[in-house]
């Protein structure tokens, strides 16, 4: 299904066709789903992690520990200004030295997460950096510790903000599962680039394109909704 | 004469400015409060004045000084029993500081968690509470609901959570219009008579130590220039702040003077 021998009306039409879909794309939406949310969820723990030793070891943060502070904001911007396919090619080892193996969905769910920490990581410090120091002073004159405080008020108060960044990083990490795909991680981005770049078979290249932009749509779609929901209960729109 | 329920001795804050030099904002304060008083701190913005009641529930260390209340020097308490006397010092803001993502119910709620482990006593308190300041019909509602008065009362609710013998009172009342400030101050002036809560109000607006205070000291950069009862102070002020708040020397009243003589 090349330009030379079809179309563009055959072309579209096989990009629809049920033996696309239910031959490659629903598997490999499959193996993208499970990247997907398995890199997701070890973003998650460590990004919230790091992005909370930021703010608290900041300068104006609740823990103020400057040393340690620069050295990991050092670290997380090295990694951020990293290309993400460098950042794949870079992890891949990590990954093979955790899971065994430098191929496969579980080692690039590995090099995904890690890929994604940093910028995640970043996302939810600026998040928490919002919430204003009169809240947090007035739980500290009720005698609340710092650990209260991050817990109970500043990240609650960000909530709203923190799904918004969760929604930039889960596309992003979609993207990156679509590019990891051309590393031997299948789904998506493995089909786009077996077939539709090595056999120029352009069906397969719409119907990838149509789902990523779909997924990614959605995805948009759902975070707003959930921030809205916060919001709304808050009253606060 | 027993021994004052506040003392603040000797008390020195500085800050380091952007350029690193030191600047001096609190210079050998000296105050005693007694208790149940009701103790206005007026001067200018930038005086010193939000430094200075920081200064007694270490939201700011100072420098060098003490800060007694009742026996206890809050200024030698590590950070555990310093936590705990926290909850026993109740402190107000201009800007209220209530938590958004909290019913009013639950703002209330959160100073007793520590204290109060029990769910359903907790509920009591915070009813009981919400009731002296006159929001029990709101309880359920978020802050972002509810008008400035309500949510200073809001925010005076949660400060008397623990039963605190102190509150701190930073502006609370600046962000508010003339009518709701007077409720406002009516409920402070009832909490203090019926709880015997002593309160250090910080302000800038002489209304409130006329309508609120037993005693004023006037702060003029960083340090105490003029102190006294409200009324010997302001119908004798002596330092040029102190007249300039009273209106005997103000450049606004003489504008005024000059506007009527000229329209004439
Ligand atoms: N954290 C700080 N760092 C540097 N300077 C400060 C800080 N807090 C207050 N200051 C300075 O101290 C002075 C007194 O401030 P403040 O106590 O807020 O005055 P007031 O409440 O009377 O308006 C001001 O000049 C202010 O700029
Ligand atoms: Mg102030």
């Amino acid at each position: 299904m090349t330009f030379e021998n079809s179309t563009l009306g055959e072309i579209l039409k096989s990009a629809f066709s049920a033996k696309v879909w239910g031959e490659m794309m629903i598997p490999a939406l499959g193996a993208t789903m499970y990247m997907l949310v398995m890199a997701l969820i070890i973003m998650l723990i460590f990004g919230i992690l790091l992005g909370d030793l930021l703010y608290m070891t900041d300068k104006n943060g609740l823990t103020p520990v400057p040393a340690l502070n620069s050295v990991l904001s050092a670290i997380v911007n090295a990694l951020r200004s990293l290309p993400s396919m460098i950042m794949i090619i870079i992890t891949i080892p990590l990954g093979r030295m955790i899971t065994g193996q430098g191929y496969g969905p579980n080692a690039c769910i590995i090099a995904l997460a890690i890929s994604c920490i940093p910028m995640f990581a970043r996302l939810v410090s600026n998040n928490l950096f919002e919430v204003s120091q009169g809240k947090i002073e007035a739980a500290r004159a009720m005698g609340a510790g710092n650990f209260t405080i991050l817990t109970k008020i500043v990240i609650p108060e960000a909530l709203p903000a923190l799904i918004r960044s969760f929604t930039v990083a889960v596309i992003s990490v979609l993207s990156m599962t679509a590019l990891a795909g051309a590393f031997g991680a299948g789904g998506i981005g493995h089909i786009a680039v077996q077939y539709g770049f090595n056999r120029f078979r352009y069906d397969i290249l719409i119907a990838t394109v149509l789902v990523l932009i779909i997924m990614a749509q959605l995805i948009q779609f759902l975070g707003d909704a959930a921030a809205r929901l916060v919001l709304k209960k808050r009253h606060m729109m | 004469m027993s021994s004052p329920f506040i003392e603040i001795k000797n008390l020195y804050k500085s800050f380091k400015n952007s350029k690193g030099e030191t600047i001096q904002v609190l210079e050998d304060v000296n105050l005693d409060i007694a208790k149940g008083e009701m103790f206005g701190i007026m001067g200018f913005s930038g005086a010193g004045k939000s430094t200075l009641v920081r200064c007694i529930n270490r939201l700011e260390e100072p420098d060098t000084g003490d800060v007694i209340i009742d026996g206890m020097n809050i200024t030698k308490l590590g950070t555990a029993e310093l936590n705990k006397r926290r909850e026993k010092i109740g402190m107000i803001f201009q800007t209220f500081n209530l938590f958004d993502s909290m019913t009013v119910f639950e703002n209330i709620e959160f100073p007793l968690k520590a204290t109060i482990k029990d769910k359903e006593k907790r509920k009591q308190r915070v009813l009981e509470l919400a009731d002296v300041v006159g929001l029990a019909e709101k309880v359920y509602d978020y802050p972002s609901q509810l008008s400035g008065g309500q949510k200073q009362r809001v925010g005076i609710a949660r400060a008397l959570a623990n039963e605190p013998d102190v509150l701190l009172s930073d502006e609370a009342t600046s962000a508010l219009d003339p009518q709701t400030t007077l409720t406002v101050l009516d409920l402070l002036k009832k909490i203090n008579r019926e709880f015997g809560v002593t309160m250090i109000l910080i302000t800038h607006e002489i209304e409130v130590i006329k309508y609120a205070c037993d005693k004023v000291a006037i702060i003029e950069s960083g340090k105490i220039i003029e102190e006294g009862t409200t009324v010997e102070v302001l119908e004798a002020p002596k330092s040029k702040t102190a007249k300039i708040f009273t209106g005997v020397e103000s450049s606004l009243a003489k504008a005024w003077e000059d506007k009527k003589g000229g329209a004439r």
